[in-house]
């Protein structure tokens, strides 16, 4: 009773501990923000940036099966502070959703923010348009205040929204899929 | 009380809201399978409860197993009952419990297994490709419509396809139709969709595709539940790359077959999805399942525990209880635990203590009045003045109070147990007693009565004694009752009494005719004397002389009588006894006797109440006593003491009279005080009478014996004073009082 009791304690415990972490060969996929800046166009800043993707094997093989994969770029716009920690004074998501239709053999590229959708005929040419950032509204310069340094970080988080709440502890324990980068960090320059 | 009452409620409370918050969580856990969204906000802390509540059991359970080791090594009463009952308990519950659990997570992950089974897998790729052929001839139709289309507009100008592209689109039943020349340039577009937007260009992929050749068609799912089919050939006799023209068109695929495609694709994508959260489905239930185990067999184990402290509680209570009885408390009540047999049991209990209390309260009742009567029986008995010895029926001394240890002369309080005739074997007097106790009781007398003189050193007792016997069990005799009493004293009373009568009746009788008698002779005498012849008259003088001598000596002797029998009027006053006894000796000494007299007197007396008259007759007694005593010894000699002693308090002047004489007669030193007792030829016997009785009349006491190295002494104790008298008196009055009541 006792070992069965240990058992399913370790079990638990096992289970609320943190994702585990990733392997580092490519079978496991890579998720990293290469490259990122602001620029300012007519009083607003825009955002270009340049992501490496590649899922994993397992999530990969997910998608083709017809599993939808999400993919969030999440900016964050800080306040510097000397003497305290830095404030968050925005933060932006944007949401993308990943689907292979099986019926018409084709990859599908929907942007949960404005509600376009995609149709490409190759993975490549799915992941490609994902991977170029372009132009992409983050504020308006005017909301910035003068004389005050601003930080802007951009990281990426693949993930599977379709696995329900409860399971998602299990199911971020038996697989791979859910990649977060790096946070790629810059300071914000009219 | 009340305070333990309140948190027991408490406890009871907290627990049944924790049971009910694991319960609660436990079927959360279930329901968490069925996707269910606030269940998954939940679901961390639905796991934290469920676990929480496990640790909470088993740190119950770990208080209550070292509490019952504890109890075990300690052999606490009814600690291997409660462990047995826990060990039963556990094994009948969790057994089936673990069975059960077995059981299910092989059920589960078979049926898990077997939603996932090759045959669905293969079954619902066969409808994807059996809705890819269905959908396939449509796109085979598209196309050729689309063929057609472009090899219409070969021969036609861009005004020609301007104005006819609406026509064909119609014809076609095309949603849209587009016709691009050079460098992707929109030459004409027709659309029959009102929110269509301009065309662009071609699709990167599409212009790749017709670049090669070959002619393009796709399906393209619109929105979540509609198909169109896109369409593009490259009009026939122009290289596309120098002014070709190129007949893109966006065909509607038919609503039913939209709507069954797409039936079939999400049951792929919910399969697929499904599949994922096979190994995360399994490993929920089976944690859902362990944590209901666990739930299931903590509880079981911790109820077993509660069961038999609760059932071996009262146990515990009897055996504590029993325990206490046993070592006389009788007091102990038990709490009733319930109505059942063990209520019985403990309501029986607290009736037998209830009762055994009682009987033990009547019991030191009737001890303490045994008691006492007991002390009430000693005290009596101790105030006797007869003595009464209890016998076992082997003649060991049961009981023997201080009157018999007096007047056997031993110690019987300390001979209890002992066997009388050992006791009595050092003693020749007590022995003579046990000897005629021990044949009337061997004898088989249950009831005797007997006056025994007992002899021995020369003093005599006279015991008036009876017997009974206690009654034993059945016929047996339970031991004796000897009652004996010293009458020496009594029977001496009465001796002197009876002596006193007959002085008085011979003082009376005699002393009347001996004056006649005697002046009758002295007339015969006087007369008849001077006319008889000398012979005659020798004789008549001789008679006469002899008849009033021996009147004289008969007057004497009445005297003698009558002085005994007188109850003499004494004048007491202050006597210098010293001085008196001086001078008595004194006129001894001028007799010229030949017998030397000594004087040992104690200078610390002074003054003696008494009456000197009668005094001085005593210490004449006992002199002239001692004096015709020692006619004819050698070197005689008297020596005449006084002494102050106390005794009890009471200060006694003491006077010896003792001679080196030949003493008194060893078997009649008792009786030597008898009226008529003497040794001498010329005694009348009354004088040591005398003396005793005077002694007595001044409240005192006399006592004749032998000297160890030969010689009489006697010894006159008197009272120093009133007070001393007045207390010698009562003690003689209580002794009297005993013999009277004896």
């Amino acid at each position: 009773m006792g070992l069965l009791a240990a058992f399913c304690l370790g079990a638990s415990l096992a289970a609320l501990a943190p994702v585990r972490s990733h392997a580092q060969d490519t079978s496991d996929g890579y998720l990293i923000v290469k490259s990122a800046y602001a620029e300012l166009i007519s009083g607003v800043f825009y955002l270009n940036a340049l992501i490496d993707l590649r899922p994993s094997d397992q999530a990969l093989e997910a998608l083709t099966k017809g599993v939808t994969l999400t993919l969030e770029l999440q900016i964050e716009i800080e306040r510097r502070r000397r003497f305290w920690f830095d404030k968050v004074d925005a933060s932006l998501e944007q949401k993308y959703e990943l689907t292979y239709h099986a019926l018409s053999q084709r990859y599908i590229l929907r942007n949960l923010n404005s509600g376009e959708q995609e149709n490409f005929s190759t993975l490549n040419s799915m992941l490609g348009q994902l991977a170029n950032v372009v132009s992409l509204p983050l504020l308006d310069e005017s909301l910035l205040e003068p004389d005050v340094q601003y930080q802007i970080r951009l990281r990426v988080v693949l993930d599977n929204k379709s696995v329900p709440g409860p399971l998602r502890l299990f199911f971020n324990w038996f697989s791979n899929w859910p990649m977060t980068s790096e946070w790629f960090e810059w300071q914000l320059s009219p | 009380m009340a305070i333990v009452s309140v948190r027991r409620i408490a406890l009871m409370v907290l627990a049944l809201l924790g049971a009910v918050l694991w319960v609660s969580a436990l079927l959360m856990l279930a329901k968490t399978a069925q996707n269910s969204e606030e269940f998954g906000r939940l679901y961390n802390w639905i796991l934290f409860i469920n676990i929480a509540g496990v640790v909470v059991l088993l740190a119950l359970i770990g208080v209550n197993l070292v509490r019952l080791v504890r109890d075990y090594r300690r052999h606490v009463p009814g600690a291997r009952l409660n462990a047995r009952m826990v060990a039963i308990f556990g094994v009948l519950v969790v057994a089936p419990i673990l069975l059960v659990y077995y059981f299910s997570v092989q059920f589960l992950n078979t049926g898990i297994d077997a939603w996932f089974h090759a045959d669905v897998d293969r079954g619902l790729e066969n409808a994807l490709e059996l809705s890819r052929a269905t959908l396939e001839i449509q796109r085979r139709d598209y196309l050729n419509r689309t063929q057609t289309m472009a090899e219409t507009i070969t021969s036609w100008t861009d005004a020609e396809i301007i104005s006819g592209i609406g026509r064909l689109q119609r014809e076609n039943g095309a949603l849209e139709v587009v016709v691009f020349g050079q460098n992707n340039r929109v030459v004409a577009y027709s659309s029959g969709r009102p929110s269509a937007e301009f065309p662009t260009g071609l699709a990167a992929e599409v212009e790749l595709q017709i670049h090669q050749g070959r002619p393009y068609v796709s399906l393209i799912p619109v929105g979540t539940d509609s198909y169109h089919i896109l369409t593009a050939v490259a009009a026939p006799g122009m290289a596309y790359v120098d002014e070709g023209r190129v007949v893109e068109a966006l065909f509607p695929v038919a609503a039913r077959i939209s709507l069954l495609a797409n039936t079939v694709q999400k049951a792929r994508t919910r399969y697929a999805e499904l599949e994922i959260l096979k190994a995360p489905l399994q490993t929920n239930f089976t944690l859902t399942l362990s944590l209901i185990l666990l739930f299931a067999v903590l509880t079981a184990v911790w109820g077993a525990f509660f069961a038999a402290r609760r059932l071996v509680a009262p146990i515990q209570d009897l055996v504590a209880g029993t325990r206490a009885v046993a070592k006389g408390d009788f007091d102990t009540r038990l709490p009733m635990p319930s109505r059942d047999e063990i209520g019985f049991l403990v309501n029986s209990f607290n009736d037998m203590t209830m009762r055994l209390a009682k009987t033990r309260e009547i019991a030191r009742q009737s001890e303490q009045q045994v008691e006492s009567e007991r002390a009430s029986l000693e005290a009596i008995l101790a105030r006797l003045s007869t003595g009464v010895i209890a016998l076992e029926p082997d003649l060991k001394v049961r009981t023997a109070n201080e009157a018999a240890s007096t007047i056997l002369g031993v110690d019987l309080e300390a001979g209890k147990g002992e066997f009388l005739p050992k006791l009595a074997a050092p003693h020749p007097m007590m022995a003579q007693f046990v000897d005629v106790c021990r044949n009337h009781i061997e004898a088989g007398e249950t009831e005797w009565r007997e006056q025994l003189v007992l002899r021995a050193g020369g003093s005599r007792r006279v015991l008036m004694c009876a017997c009974t016997a206690l009654p034993g069990e059945g016929e047996t005799v339970g031991g004796h009752v000897v009652v004996f009493d010293d009458i020496t004293e009594l029977l001496q009373t009465q001796k002197e009494a009876a002596w006193g009568e007959v002085a008085r009746r011979l003082a009376h009788e005699i002393k009347n005719p001996l004056t006649p008698i005697q002046l009758s002779a002295e007339r015969m005498r006087r007369r008849y004397l001077g006319e008889m012849s000398d012979t005659e008259a020798q004789v008549l003088d001789r008679a006469t002389h002899t008849i009033v001598q021996q009147v004289e000596a008969m007057k004497d002797m009445v005297n003698a009588f009558s002085e005994y029998a007188r109850a003499p009027e004494l004048e007491f006053s202050y006597v210098d006894v010293n001085r008196l006894v001086s001078e008595v000796s004194d006129l001894y000494r001028s007799q010229e006797l030949g017998t030397k007299l000594g004087l040992v007197l104690d200078p610390d007396i002074h003054d003696l109440e008494a009456d000197p008259g009668r005094l001085r007759q005593m210490l004449h007694n006992l002199l002239r006593n001692a004096v015709e005593a020692l006619e004819g010894r050698e070197n005689p000699r008297i020596e005449v003491t006084t002494r102050l002693i106390k005794e009890n308090e009471i200060s006694l002047v003491r006077i010896i009279v003792a001679d080196n004489g030949p003493g008194f007669p060893a078997d009649a030193v008792d009786q030597v005080f008898d009226p008529y007792v003497t040794s001498k030829p010329k005694g009348t016997g009354l004088g040591l009478a005398i003396v005793k009785k005077l002694v007595e009349e001044h409240g005192g006491r006399i006592e004749a014996r032998n000297q160890k190295q030969g010689g009489a002494e006697v010894h006159m104790d008197f009272p120093l004073d009133e007070t001393a008298r007045a207390a010698m008196l009562a003690g003689a009055a209580r002794r009297e009082s005993r013999r009277e009541r004896a």
